[in-house]
């Protein structure tokens, strides 16, 4: 409690400016506000942010469709479906005998702990730093695979696509493949030229979205 | 007092021609056979309990006693099963025995099968031995026409068919039960025991299953009695056996001598080691499947209890000598391959096991082991021995387990050396005329 | 049901007990007992991977290892040298056992014997359909190490080749227990896989001539303990955690396996056979386990529609009701239900036939049938249950003899199939069928042919029962069966198709009781039994009540509280109905589940062209083109209720999937309402309290007053040149719509053709490999031909195979058909 009956002339005088002091001392502070989302602070490298299938080096996806990330996920956020990739109809999606037909992870359940990425046996899950994400919706927040694969880079080739000739599953993963093969190359252009409108498996993602 | 030979099954066969019946007939034969059919089936049987014939096949069980565990006639058929499916590495027998005297083999068929009351008696021979295959057939076509197989043998009435059937080349069907299933057409794998082939045999009637030898070893004991044969040999393991050496010794071949010999008056008998400059190293006693010994064990007597004592078995009498020019893991690595290759796949730990072992011996052997891959070896051996299904997974961790029991050093060295380095192939030929320097 | 109910073999004898300990703990069990066992009913869990209850243990993964220490003679227990294989030894008395939990070495051998597995098996589990439920992943980590020490190269091979159509093998994750080869040669008696090569490279082989297409092929997929066999349907699916798994009931056939429903999200994934010792075991059939795809196909209705303009369109449910109502309102109507409905549903047809539509015209055989079938029904068959003396299954087990008339159990009812044949192999049952051809099922069974033409059967039956004075006398078979039927507790089991065969069943019944022994009655369909005793027949109320009686009249005008009498005259059947329908005296048909061509009868198209049809169906049917309301009904997926097995025995199911489908009997309920009258059948609930509330009632042989002389077998014709008398039944994979949607296992299905003797042949000069015609009645086949030993002048083909649909003549026992050679005639 102020003691009325003190006071001295000086301070009587800048009595009205004092408050001003906390606002001038505090100008030359450092400024703890983050100014998002002009500006947009890095993580830190480990944090925990929206999810990324990844790709090899050619383009096939890492994902073998075992649904283990769904297994873990402890708020039942993802949900996988495999399917076989088939060389015959031109829908290799991975290397191996098994793909993710549909990926699906609800950004409503999720609770960013990391399991799912920690059950994946190809690496194929992994987590980004990116972590805007919000929407004025719930079913934008369901993110499908086309949402959460990994952008196509350098060298790659979008699947579906033959494995590289004479490459077994197993090379792939002794990182025998660095990158697309002109074959791959020829492939992808003769066929994708044929399904402009992209492969046929994933029509039925939307009725398989619960 | 050494030990002599007692050439009897291998008596005649430095004659020109010692396969054909007049051969044999010459030297006692069948005159066992016409003996017999006159005695009682019961005191043939006790006839060779008395004996103390042990089988020669390798697990040295009473013959006569295995006779006797047949069930009584119950009217329908009972079978004798000679088992000739000689593969074992460096067993070498009973291919030679059919070989130069098959009417041994065939007389003593007669009597066993007629010891048992048998009419239907089989011979299941290697299939690789095509040459010996067919002396047999000769020779059962020849004891047919003289009246010593067929029907009414010598006027008794008692009738006898011998069926000569060749094996398609595995070594599991030498195991008596996979022996059976293998001549009843099926894949030769063991069967589950009980029942045994006593009781349900061959087509699942009661059968009795013999070695080669066992059964070539009943003329003599017939004629000469069983007291002749007990007194040879030693006091539990009686008679003679057919000692087969090979390996650096001056003149390998088959050694015909009562049981308890030693392998040092054995090397004697055989000119001493192939190169008198270099030493006896490892030997193996009974075959690849039994542990191997050194040369501390050379005078071991060799029966089966002695060599027991020892760590080991009699099994075959397959005397594989080595001298210290052989690498022992490259040794017991080939052996290794070749029970990874005649595993029948029927168990996991036979199966798998002889696949891993002989991986972790190919490393050791090319100096790209590892240190833990001897305890390893050891310990897939500890998860062998005991838990396949037949004795063929017992038999493969043999040679590895005594292996590195006495030459754990050698494997040592194949951390790091190759074994072309350690033991150079040069010193162990008989053309090198280099002098080699040999490091173990 | 019972002829003669055999009492003294009513008492099991006194089993002989040992006691033994396992890990200290004292247990006795049965003598001859597996340790493996044993060990189970203590509750200790020893690993296992070749064993299986179901199949003659083999001793060959070695993971069940076990210390085992036994008395000697003088009483002294000794251990035994060697750890010893837990499912291969039997116990003996003062056994000490000691497994993983108390013993270090079998602790060691265990853990060694699963490290020795793991060498060449592959790490693929990620994306094998075994993953998550695999006992290789669940022994490994129960009593495996937590790392291997192998660093060497594992065996490998292509990824997985189609053993079948339906069976993928992948070699590279076999363990080699020959569980499936086992299972084939000795349970299924189909010895079509066998495992091949020695060493690591053993692997499981098809034989090149004779594909892996066996009945049961799906059993191998379930009992396989890692992830070598997997069907194509399921490939790659989902995964077991997030299956929803409900138990149910198959209703394929009446053989009442227990079933396990797995599905996702709202889809049926798979079912697997769920093990009911008592019917099914462990097993089922691979109709059982991969047709489930009908309902999920393109055609299946979602809203009741009506016919305007000659086109059905979806119309509300209350519109399409009252349009069935006044519909049938305006004419005499009736009802037929086809035998695959529940026992609830059925029996509301019934009720709706004879309370809101006042007929006793309602008739649940769809398919071949006989008014003397009808009296059998009635007197053998209805009411007889396990608990009323019927045969049972473990019946089956124990018999001496068996007699099947008119009934091929591996096509029509596979898991008699297996319970002969395990009668056959463990308890050497003389199994002898009365038919024209020695089929590969009956010699799986080691049986014995009785030849017989078609429609000849009840003379045979007769001369079986008879004084001996029959021209059959001649043949050995036939001496065998009449000295086989001399043993008390024979059992004949007759099929569905003895209704064609004027006097068989009769005859059936009276060799039965000759012989001292039963006769049951084996249908087809699933829900054939149920509907006979829930009173889906014309002369039968429910619980076996009489139509005829008025006692039993009243009892049921009383249960469903009738305001006016029930009708007293027995109504028409099937074939009546359809008779009457084509000539217009019925003008309204209430049909539930009917495949009209399955009948086989001449007025089926025209009678659902005339009448007013109200269709209840799940797709569109050969009903559907002649309906003018169609009311969608739920699957058998998506209902709950009810079968009979053939023995009688109740076997409910649940709905697996919970839809806005309505069961039959709610459907009914509201169509009644719309008439005006109160059906009380909207809830299983009270259709389960109406039916519990009749007291159960044990077949009364010869209580109906018509039963009269039998008829007299009918001559059967002789076929002139260039004829044949035909033989046929369906065999179990064929062109039947609940099959539907399946590829791969169509893909098993057998291919038609026509069987005949060598002197059949010759008379047309047909060599093996040659097509014939067999046309007749308005049908005509072309398939390729079979020469086999078997009845001369005598030609089978199936009954409705892919291009081979006989059904139209199925009908007429002995029916003659014209067989050419060629495709062309």
């Amino acid at each position: 409690m102020a003691d009325e009956s003190k006071g001295g002339f000086f301070s009587d005088l800048f009595a009205p400016v004092a408050g001003f002091g906390v606002t001038f001392s505090t100008m030359f502070r450092k400024v703890a506000t983050q100014e998002y989302p002009e500006v947009k602070w890095p993580t830190q490298p480990r944090f925990h942010g929206r999810h990324q299938l990844n790709r090899h080096p050619d383009g096939l996806e890492k994902c073998v469709g075992c649904e283990l990330c769904a297994w873990a996920c402890p708020a039942d956020a993802i949900m996988v479906e495999g399917e076989s990739n088939d060389d015959e109809a031109g829908l290799r999606f991975s290397p191996g005998e098994r793909y993710g037909r549909i990926y699906q992870i609800n950004y409503l359940r999720c609770i960013f702990c990391g399991l799912c990425i920690e059950a994946c046996p190809t690496r194929a899950l992994t987590m980004t730093n990116e972590y805007e994400l919000a929407d004025n919706n719930r079913a934008d927040l369901i993110f499908t695979k086309e949402q959460l694969l990994a952008p196509v880079q350098q060298g790659m080739l979008p699947a579906p696509h033959p494995m590289v000739e004479g490459m077994e599953e197993r090379d792939y993963y002794q990182g025998k493949v660095t990158q697309a093969t002109p074959e791959q190359q020829a492939w992808v252009e003769h066929h994708h030229a044929d399904h402009a409108d992209g492969p046929a498996r994933n029509e039925d993602d939307v009725e398989a979205r619960s | 007092m050494a030990t002599q030979l007692t050439p009897i099954l291998t008596k005649f066969w430095d004659h020109p021609q010692s396969w054909t019946l007049a051969t044999y007939e010459d030297n006692e034969g069948y005159q066992a056979l016409k003996q017999a059919l006159t005695m009682e089936p019961a005191d043939l049987v006790q006839m060779a309990k008395d004996s103390g014939l042990r089988g020669r096949g390798g697990a040295g069980f009473p013959t006569g006693m295995k006779w006797g565990f047949l069930p009584p006639d119950d009217g329908g058929p009972r079978y004798l099963v000679v088992n000739a499916d000689e593969s074992e590495p460096g067993t070498c027998k009973d291919i030679p025995l059919m070989m130069a005297a098959p009417h041994f083999l065939i007389e003593g068929v007669a009597i066993t099968s007629f010891a048992i009351g048998c009419n239907h008696a089989f011979i299941y021979v290697r299939g690789e031995v095509v040459h010996v295959y067919r002396r047999l057939l000769r020779a059962v076509e020849e004891a047919y026409a003289a009246g010593y197989l067929g029907k009414d043998i010598q006027g008794t009435g008692y009738d006898l068919d011998v069926t000569v059937h060749a094996g398609a080349g595995a070594y599991i069907c030498g195991e008596e039960t996979a022996l059976l299933d293998s001549l009843e057409g099926r894949r030769g794998q063991p069967r589950l025991k009980p029942p045994f082939p006593a009781v349900a045999g061959l087509y699942a009637r009661p059968t009795v299953v013999n070695n080669v030898e066992s059964i070539a070893s009943i003329p003599p004991i017939l004629l000469h009695g069983s007291d002749w044969f007990a007194d040879m040999g030693t006091e539990k393991s009686q008679g003679f056996g057919i000692f087969s050496l090979s390996g650096h010794v001056k003149y390998p071949g088959q050694y015909e001598a009562p049981l308890g010999i030693t392998l040092r008056e054995l090397i004697d008998m055989a000119g001493g080691m192939r190169d008198p400059s270099k030493k006896l190293k490892f030997w193996t006693p009974g075959g690849s499947s039994t542990p191997i010994f050194t040369d501390r064990h050379l005078d071991v007597p060799l029966d089966f209890e002695s060599v027991a004592a020892e760590g080991s078995m009699l099994g075959t009498r397959a005397l594989q000598i080595f001298d210290e020019t052989v690498s022992v893991v490259r040794a017991v690595s080939r052996w290794i391959d070749f029970y990874k290759h005649e595993s029948c796949g029927k168990c996991t730990p036979c199966r798998e096991g002889t696949w891993w072992l002989a991986q972790v011996l190919e490393r050791l052997e090319h100096g790209k082991g590892t240190p833990e891959d001897i305890d390893k070896l050891v310990d897939i051996c500890d998860n062998i021995l005991g838990r396949s299904f037949c004795a063929l997974g017992d038999g493969a961790t043999s040679p590895v387990t005594s292996a590195v029991k006495y030459f754990r050093e050698e494997f040592e060295v194949g951390c790091h050396t190759p074994w072309w380095e350690a033991f150079p192939p040069e010193a162990s030929t008989l053309f090198n005329q280099r002098s080699v320097k040999v490091n173990a | 049901m019972t002829v003669t109910s055999d009492k003294s073999s009513g008492e099991a004898p006194e089993v002989e007990m040992v006691a033994l300990t396992i890990d200290g703990l004292e247990v006795s069990v049965p003598k001859d007992t597996l340790v493996i066992r044993a060990a189970e009913q203590l509750g200790i869990q020893i690993p296992r991977f070749c064993d299986h209850p179901g199949l003659d243990p083999v001793g060959a993964c070695r993971q069940c290892l076990v210390e085992v220490a036994m008395p000697d003679r003088e009483g002294n227990v000794k251990p035994m040298p060697k750890p010893q294989a837990s499912c291969t030894m039997t116990v003996a008395p003062g056994m000490e056992v000691k497994t993983q939990l108390t013993s270090a070495v079998a602790d060691k051998a265990q853990q060694g014997v699963m490290e020795l597995l793991l060498v060449n098996h592959p790490l693929d589990c990620p994306v094998c359909d075994k993953g998550g439920e695999c006992p290789l992943q669940n022994q490994a980590m129960s009593n495996g190490r937590a790392s291997s020490r192998f660093e060497d190269v594992k065996r490998t091979y292509p990824k997985p080749i189609n053993i079948s159509s339906q069976v993928l093998l992948d070699r590279e994750r076999c363990i080699l227990c020959a569980r499936c080869t086992r299972f084939s040669d000795q349970v299924a008696g189909d010895p079509f896989i066998a495992l091949v090569e020695r060493g690591a490279l053993q692997q499981v082989g098809i034989y090149e001539e004779q594909p892996f297409e066996s009945y049961f092929s799906g059993n191998t997929v379930q009992i396989c303990p890692v992830g070598a066999l997997t069907g194509a349907a399921y490939r790659f699916r989902s995964r077991p955690f997030d299956l929803v798994s409900t138990a149910s009931v198959c209703e394929h056939c009446a053989s009442g396996c227990s079933l396990r429903v797995d599905h996702r999200r709202g889809k049926v994934m798979r079912r697997m056979a769920l093990a009911t010792p008592e019917v099914n075991e462990e097993w089922n059939c691979d109709k059982g386990r991969w047709a489930f795809t009908y309902p999920m196909l393109d055609d299946r209705f979602e809203l009741p529609m009506v016919r305007r303009d000659g086109e059905l369109v979806p119309v509300s449910w209350q519109e399409a009701l009252a349009v069935a109502a006044d519909g049938l309102r305006a004419t005499r109507s009736a009802v037929l239900v086809g035998g695959r409905v529940g026992r609830e549903d059925a029996y509301a047809y019934g009720k709706l036939a004879r309370l809101a539509l006042g007929t006793n015209d309602v008739d649940f055989r769809a398919r071949p049938h006989s008014a003397e079938e009808e009296r059998y029904l009635a007197e053998h068959v209805v009411g007889s249950t396990p608990e009323t003396g019927g045969v049972t299954y473990a019946d089956l087990d124990t018999a001496t003899t068996v007699v099947l008339v008119g009934f091929e159990p591996e096509e029509e009812s596979p898991i008699v199939f297996l319970r002969l044949r395990k009668a056959y192999r463990k308890a050497a049952t003389k199994v002898f069928s009365i038919a024209p051809l020695e089929t590969r099922g009956l010699d799986k069974l080691g049986g014995t042919l009785l030849p017989s033409a078609p429609g000849t059967e009840t003379e045979v039956l007769q001369a079986l029962a008879g004084d001996g004075t029959s021209e059959h006398m001649g043949s050995d078979a036939f001496a065998a069966a009449r000295t086989a039927l001399r043993d008390p507790g024979a059992i004949v089991l007759v099929g569905e198709r003895l209704a064609t065969v004027p006097g068989a069943l009769a005859a059936a019944a009276d060799l039965a009781r000759s012989a001292s022994g039963r006769v049951a009655w084996v249908p087809r369909r699933a829900g054939e039994r149920g509907a006979l005793d829930a009173g889906t027949l014309p002369s039968l109320l429910p619980g076996g009540r009489l139509v005829a009686d008025q006692a039993d009249r009243s009892e049921i005008a009383e249960l469903w509280q009738a305001e006016t009498e029930l009708p007293t005259t027995p109504g028409r059947d099937t074939a009546a109905i359809l008779e009457s329908a084509s000539i217009g005296e019925i003008g309204g048909l209430v049909v539930g589940g009917v495949d009209v061509d399955d009948i086989g009868h001449a007025d089926g198209h025209e009678a659902l062209r005339r009448a007013f049809v109200v269709s209840l169906d799940l797709r569109e049917s050969t009903v559907t083109p002649f309906a003018d309301v169609v009311l969608p009904v739920a699957p058998h997926d998506e209902s709950e209720g009810s079968f009979l097995d053939w023995e009688g025995r109740p076997r409910p199911y649940r709905a697996a999937l919970d839809t806005t489908a309505m069961a039959d009997h709610r459907v009914l309920s509201m169509l009644a309402d719309e008439l005006g009258v109160f059906l009380g059948t909207r809830s299983l609930r009270e259709v389960r309290a109406e039916m519990d509330a009749l007291a159960p009632r044990a077949p009364q042989g010869g209580r109906t007053d018509d039963a009269g002389d039998p008829p007299s077998p009918v001559s059967v014709p002789s076929p002139g040149p260039g004829e044949m008398v035909l033989a046929t039944w369906r065999t179990l994979l064929d062109r039947g719509t609940m099959q539907d949607g399946e590829p791969f296992l169509a893909g098993t299905a057998k291919a038609p053709r026509a069987v005949m003797s060598p002197v059949s042949a010759e008379t047309l000069s047909i060599v093996p490999g040659d097509l014939v015609t067999v046309s007749g009645g308005g049908v005509r086949v072309t398939v390729p031909v079979h020469i086999q030993p078997m009845v001369d002048h005598v030609v089978w083909l199936p009954t409705n195979s892919e291009s081979c649909d006989l059904r139209a003549l199925a009908g007429q026992a002995g029916a003659v058909v014209t067989v050419t050679k060629g495709g062309a005639a």
